[in-house]
């Protein structure tokens, strides 16, 4: 079996003190949460940390917490409580969603909400939902504590605009308004299950009292270096009414829009079919829980 | 070199070991629990699985570290003064197994399926063992093994 | 009268399955172990120009590190043409290079690293047409040269096998035909994927000069005769011993991490030395199936008569020719399919190229080749205007019918294995259209396959003065549940209950020789030799009871165990041999099972030799769903019926029937290599996906019994042929489904959708 190279390990029980080791193992330091990413990164060579700081001994980073004008998740999280948590099912169905595709259950036991931010990559199932969702990520650093939308937070496959010591301690989700449904679609090799997306959509529609769209977010994965907001699609559909054609048409301007590439999953053709597809029926999905009204 | 403690199937075990090491080489090596199988070492097959704290999870990327007093639960835990457990006689009366490599692991996602969702529908039994691959494809014979411990039809 | 022969007995290894206790070749552990670790080839083709060892030979706990030339043997089973470890040049991405032994495995794989090696790089052969340019570069200028086989090779090219057949007049059948269709057909290389991956242990004493290797294997004796033939040693030098298999599916048939270990063992002062391939190494550097360029050409009439067939296959042994020279020969021939057909002609080429080794692949050959005659059978109907079932009623082989070399075929079940699979499938009546963009469709396909002819197995039979039962054999347990059909046969010949039957672990120092565990032959060939020991054994005990009793060995019968008089129970196994007491009385009895010679065999010279002991037919029906905006297919219910000649255990044969599918479905759908020049790039499950739990269809296993006169109560055999109709019956009922025809595989979704796409575009037109 492939062993793990030797690294130095601790298991602060502090943050502050997860900061100071971080920031004094420099580019060498990783943070470990579920290590659903981090280890199979260590043994495949992609990562080869000299430190791993364990965040999972630290108190109060894990789980769904009502907050002002939201909720609050810590960045431990499991991607499991997610999919489970009904503060997040009630408004955020798009990363209820999300959570419930994520991988198989044992993994989805292990992986937390951090760690798929932390690991950045665009086939995240987690980022596009927080971006549709808004959510602003809490980031402890030597500085002190900062907010920063989820969608600011991505540069390329794999970084962040994390420096070196930050750790992700919250998500704060607000709360979803009125008419606002949700939805996300991903596709991978063995069909729709729940392997890592060829093409992910994750899309929110803000419905008027007479049904038009006052405001859309679609969110891409797999199909740019970083997770993608489709802002021409968005555009298309700002306060027109969500007939088939529309959404049909804003479908077609995310397929337009995005600039994939050819690698082993898919081709880059193929994922720019898959966008049109999958953007158009999670609109619908989204339309379709927004007039609903029930869990968006 | 750290020391870890570790519950075994519900026996105390210490153990010292270099802290690249990982919950599932702590068992096949260091407490030659050989039952749990590596086939992928990626998170991908569930030939490693096992429960700790009562969840199913790929032994191979949990840092032993970080298993550190928790309880883990593998295969050689399911029967009980060599009595097999419901599960393990189920297999072994619909033949839900081949070569039996990925058996250890179905078995533990197996269990802690059966204690969440006593009657699992179908679909929910797909969706809760979809963590183990079996290469010998003995899914057919799987479903049908927990058709005998639902006492439903899949 | 059977007792245990036809039952659904539980498997015998279930308990130790269960429970975690069985142990696996990768469970062997000895004390004073080393481990391995292997420095591979980046390169598809270069020449080694220098190996610098000295920094990790410096490393922590590094014991042995040794280099082709260090070990300069060479093995192969057709052509010996494969090196223990690269000599001098390397020819595909991953072969070993340099390999080293070190206290711990994490240790090996560090001081891996630590190696460097310098190489010049050739110009690679990436891609079987490549291969037979004229002025491509030779995998192996000096193939004319290396200790072979008596089939043909092309010296001075990389073709390393020609096989060519004819039957009757080609140009003539076509002539006669109304139509006559040529397609190509590809298929693509497949990883084994046993779960357990490769792994060896391997012990060397200097003293003697003997090895002791633990394996995991489908073929102990084979794998040991290459062993000795390579390394010039006699058998007594080399032992192996066989735990439990994780699954081989034919992948674990050559050496793989057994040469490695052994290389390492040779220099590691009597210490073992473990190898074990990551699965990694296992995808990209082990052999896998295959892969097939197959071009055939078919004749028929209006009603729907094949009248000629020809075929040109070009067969991809990689860099070297493993087991891949029967798959080129033996599995070449049945592209004609379970067919009549009176006129054919058949060219076969195998080539080498510079990329991972190939092998042999459950079906021994027939995986690829069904996939282009049944694809093209269901393009024949569809021209026609008839339909695919009864096109292959028509044309399918019946009992006593003559194969292509004039053998006469007995127990044939292909017709109740159309006709059952078809009626359980729902055959011509189809939702099409359950959604808007859901399309629905059925297929079938069927298949043809031989077991290799003629093998040999012997058994020992031995009982014990408690009443135990010994069973001698060498046939590994890799899955397929031969032990439990075999212990199943010995109860029924001896006499006794399963439970007093035992079957030992195979170790080449004490089981009898037998023919390797595959190509379906174990419960024929094993169990004929089960047979004639058991009778035997049952005759020696039943003289000793009526020398012991005093009655006349003729009114003595051995039932369950117990000898019985007139139906009463005079005393049993245990307390007729216990009763020798000290002096001691085990009974034994030894048996050799041959097909040679066989009179079901006899056909007219030069090819008697492609006459096959009993023919195995599968047929399996799908239906399919197709999501039009995504390509993404799910199967919903598949229905497969295979000839089993009869089940010795119901339970066994659905195992592999249902395995079988969902082996085809993953083979069709989701398994591809990916990768360029030469690179095998998604070598981890993350990437290379099989088949899970949510993918699995309805399987409805269906069990047709022919009869067989000369198979162990009935029984040929089910393993092979069960994972090859399923990939041509999904393509089939994609083009019911959606009107497409994909000829390559894999069926990826991709494909379909951009398939969907072009048919379309044709269709607005
Ligand atoms: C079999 C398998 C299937 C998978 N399938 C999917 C899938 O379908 N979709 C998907 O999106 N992902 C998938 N993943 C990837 C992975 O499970 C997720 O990305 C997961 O959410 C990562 O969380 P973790 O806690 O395990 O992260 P870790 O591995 O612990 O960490 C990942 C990275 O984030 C950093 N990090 C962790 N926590 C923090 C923090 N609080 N602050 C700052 N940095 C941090 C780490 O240093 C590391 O670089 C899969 C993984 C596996 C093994
Ligand atoms: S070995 Fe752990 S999931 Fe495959
Ligand atoms: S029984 Fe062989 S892998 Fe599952």
């Amino acid at each position: 079996m492939k062993r793990l190279r030797e690294f130095a390990y601790f298991e602060p029980a502090d943050l502050d003190d997860a900061v100071e080791i971080l920031s004094g193992a420099g580019q060498g330091g990783r943070a470990l949460a579920g290590g659903t990413d981090l280890v199979v990164d260590m043994k495949t060579g992609r990562m080869r940390p000299t430190t791993v700081v364990n965040l999972k001994r630290i108190p109060g980073l894990e789980g769904v917490q009502p907050a002002d004008g939201g909720s609050r998740i810590g960045a431990l999280t499991k991607v499991a409580a997610i999919e489970s948590s009904s503060l997040v099912r009630d408004g955020h169905r798009a990363l209820a969603k999300a959570a419930g595709v994520l991988a198989s259950p044992p993994v989805r036991g292990m992986a937390t909400l951090g760690g798929n931010i932390g690991r950045a990559s665009p086939a995240s199932d987690l980022a596009p939902p927080l971006i549709v969702h808004r959510a602003v990520a809490t980031i402890e650093s030597r500085n002190g504590p900062r907010d920063e939308p989820v969608e600011g937070l991505f540069t390329g496959p794999g970084a962040t605009t994390l420096a070196t010591g930050d750790i992700i301690t919250s998500i704060f989700l607000p709360d979803s308004p009125p008419r606002f449904g949700s939805a996300h679609l991903k596709i991978g090799t063995r069909g729709s299950g729940t392997d890592i997306a060829m093409v992910g959509v994750s899309a929110g529609v803000i419905l008027d009292a007479a049904g038009g769209i006052v405001d859309a977010r679609i969110v891409l994965a797999s199909v740019a270096p970083t997770p993608m907001r489709a802002l021409k699609a968005e555009q298309v559909l700002a306060g027109l009414a969500p007939s088939d054609e529309v959404l049909e048409a804003a479908a077609e301007t995310a397929a337009g829009e995005c600039q994939p590439i050819t690698d082993l999953r898919a081709s880059a053709s193929h994922r720019v079919a898959l966008v049109r597809v999958l953007t158009r029926r999670a609109l619908i999905e989204a339309v379709d829980t927004a007039r609903s009204g029930e869990a968006a | 070199m750290i020391e870890l403690l570790l519950t075994v199937n519900g026996t105390p075990r210490t153990i010292e070991v270099e802290v690249r090491t990982t919950l599932l080489e702590v068992l096949r090596e260091g407490l030659l629990l050989t039952g749990t199988k590596e086939a992928c070492g990626v998170g991908e097959c569930g030939s490693c699985m096992i429960l700790l704290d009562g969840e199913p999870m790929p032994s191979c990327l949990v840092l032993a570290a970080d298993a550190d007093r928790c309880n883990v639960e593998t295969v050689e835990g399911l029967a009980s003064d060599g009595v097999l457990d419901e599960i393990q006689r189920a297999f072994v009366d619909t033949g839900a197994f081949q070569c039996g490599f990925c058996t250890p692991g179905m078995l533990v996602a197996a269990k802690a399926l059966l204690r969440d969702h006593p009657d699992a529908t179908p679909g929910e039994i797909k969706q809760g063992l979809s963590g183990v691959l079996c290469r010998c494809g003995s899914y057919t014979k799987i479903m049908k093994a927990f058709e005998v411990l639902t006492g439903r039809k899949t | 009268m059977t007792t245990h022969v036809g039952r659904r007995v539980p498997r015998v290894d279930a308990r130790e399955k269960v429970t975690g206790t069985a142990v696996y070749g990768v469970d062997v552990r000895l004390p004073g172990m080393l481990h391995g670790a292997t420095l591979r080839s980046p390169y598809p083709h270069a020449r080694i120009i220098s190996i610098d060892t000295k920094a990790a030979a410096a490393a922590p706990g590094v014991e042995v590190i040794v280099t082709g030339r260090g070990f300069p043997f060479i093995f192969g089973s057709a052509i010996k043409d494969q090196p223990f470890l690269a000599i001098d040049r390397v020819r595909y991405v991953g072969e070993p290079v340099v390999a080293i032994a070190a206290r711990t495995e994490a240790q090996a794989q560090e001081a891996v690293d630590l190696l460097k090696v310098e190489y010049e790089v050739l110009p690679a052969v990436l891609d079987p047409l490549q291969a037979l340019e004229v002025d491509a570069p030779l995998v192996h200028p000096d193939m004319h040269t290396y200790d072979r086989g008596p089939h043909e090779i092309v010296p001075n090219t990389n073709i390393n096998t020609l096989w060519t057949f004819e039957r009757g007049d080609v140009q003539a059948g076509f002539a006669a035909a109304d139509l006559v269709v040529e397609d190509e057909f590809t298929a693509h290389a497949l990883s084994h994927a046993a779960l357990e991956p490769h792994v060896a242990v391997a012990r060397y004493e200097a003293a003697t000069g003997a090895y002791t290797v633990w394996v995991s294997t489908d073929r102990p004796f084979q794998l040991r005769g290459e062993l000795t033939a390579a390394l010039g040693i006699p058998s007594d030098k080399m032992r192996l011993i066989v735990a439990n298999v994780g699954g081989s599916f034919g992948g674990k048939n050559t050496l793989i991490a057994e040469s490695i270990a052994v290389a390492l063992a040779r220099y590691a002062g009597g210490a073992p030395v473990r190898v074990e391939f990551s699965r990694e190494d296992d995808l990209v550097a082990t052999q896998t199936r295959v892969p097939a360029i197959m071009k055939i050409k078919t004749g028929v009439t209006n009603d729907g008569i094949l009248t000629a067939r020809s075929a040109d296959i070009l067969w991809d042994s990689g860099a070297y020719t493993s087991n891949t020279v029967g798959v080129a020969i033996r599995g070449s021939s049945t592209i004609f399919g379970p067919y009549r057909i009176p006129d054919l002609a058949l060219v076969a080429r195998q080539v080498y190229t510079n990329r991972a080794i190939t092998g042999s692949y459950r079906g021994y050959g027939t995986t690829q080749v069904t996939w282009a005659c049944e694809s093209q059978m269901d393009m024949i109907a569809a021209r026609l205007e008839i339909d695919p079932v009864a096109f292959r009623i028509r044309n399918a082989y019946e009992e006593g019918d003559s194969y292509i070399n004039e053998q006469i075929m007995h127990g044939v079940g292909l017709r109740e294995s159309l006709e059952r699979t078809s009626d359980e499938i729902g055959w011509g009546d189809v939702d099409r259209r359950p959604a808007p963009h859901l399309r629905r469709g059925k297929g079938i396909a069927t298949m043809i396959k031989p077991t290799a002819t003629p093998t040999s197995s012997n058994c020992v039979i031995k009982v014990e003065d408690d009443g135990r039962v010994s069973v001698l054999v060498a046939a590994p347990e890799i899955g397929s549940g031969q032990a439990t059909v075999l212990a199943q046969m010995a109860a029924d010949a001896v006499g006794v209950p399963i439970e007093s039957v035992v079957i030992p672990p195979t170790d080449t120092a004490f089981s009898p020789f037998n023919g390797p565990v595959a190509s379906s032959r174990t419960t024929y060939h094993v169990g004929n030799a089960i047979r004639m020991a058991g009778g035997d054994v049952r005759e020696k005990i039943l003289a000793t009871a009526a020398e012991v009793l005093g009655f006349e060995p003729e009114i003595l019968e051995l039932v369950d165990g117990k000898i019985v008089v007139e139906g009463e129970s005079v005393t049993t196994v245990a307390g007729l041999l216990g009763g020798f007491g000290f002096e001691g009385h085990s009974v034994t009895a030894e048996a050799r099972f041959t097909t040679r010679g066989s009179p079901l065999l006899k056909a007219p010279p030069p090819y008697d030799w492609m006459s096959s002991i009993f023919w195995m037919f599968a047929t399996h029906a799908v239906e399919l769903e197709v999501d039009t905006e995504t390509g993404v297919v799910r199967i919903i219910k598949v229905a497969a019926a295979q000839d089993v000649g009869r089940a010795i255990n119901p339970m066994t044969c659905e195992q592999q029937i249902e395995g079988g599918v969902v082996m085809g479905i993953s083979n069709a759908l989701f398994e591809e290599f990916k990768g360029s020049g030469g690179r095998i790039e998604n070598g981890s499950f993350a990437e290379y996906k099989l088949a899970a739990m949510p993918d699995l269809p309805e399987i409805i296993p269906i069990i047709v019994e022919s009869d067989h006169s000369e198979a162990p109560f009935g029984a040929k055999g089910v393993g092979e042929p069960a994972a090859a109709a399923t990939p041509p019956a999904i393509a089939n009922a994609l083009y019911d489904a959606v009107g497409i025809r994909i000829t390559d595989l894999p069926l990826t979704a991709e494909k379909v959708l951009e398939a969907i796409a072009e048919a379309a575009a044709r269709d607005g037109e």
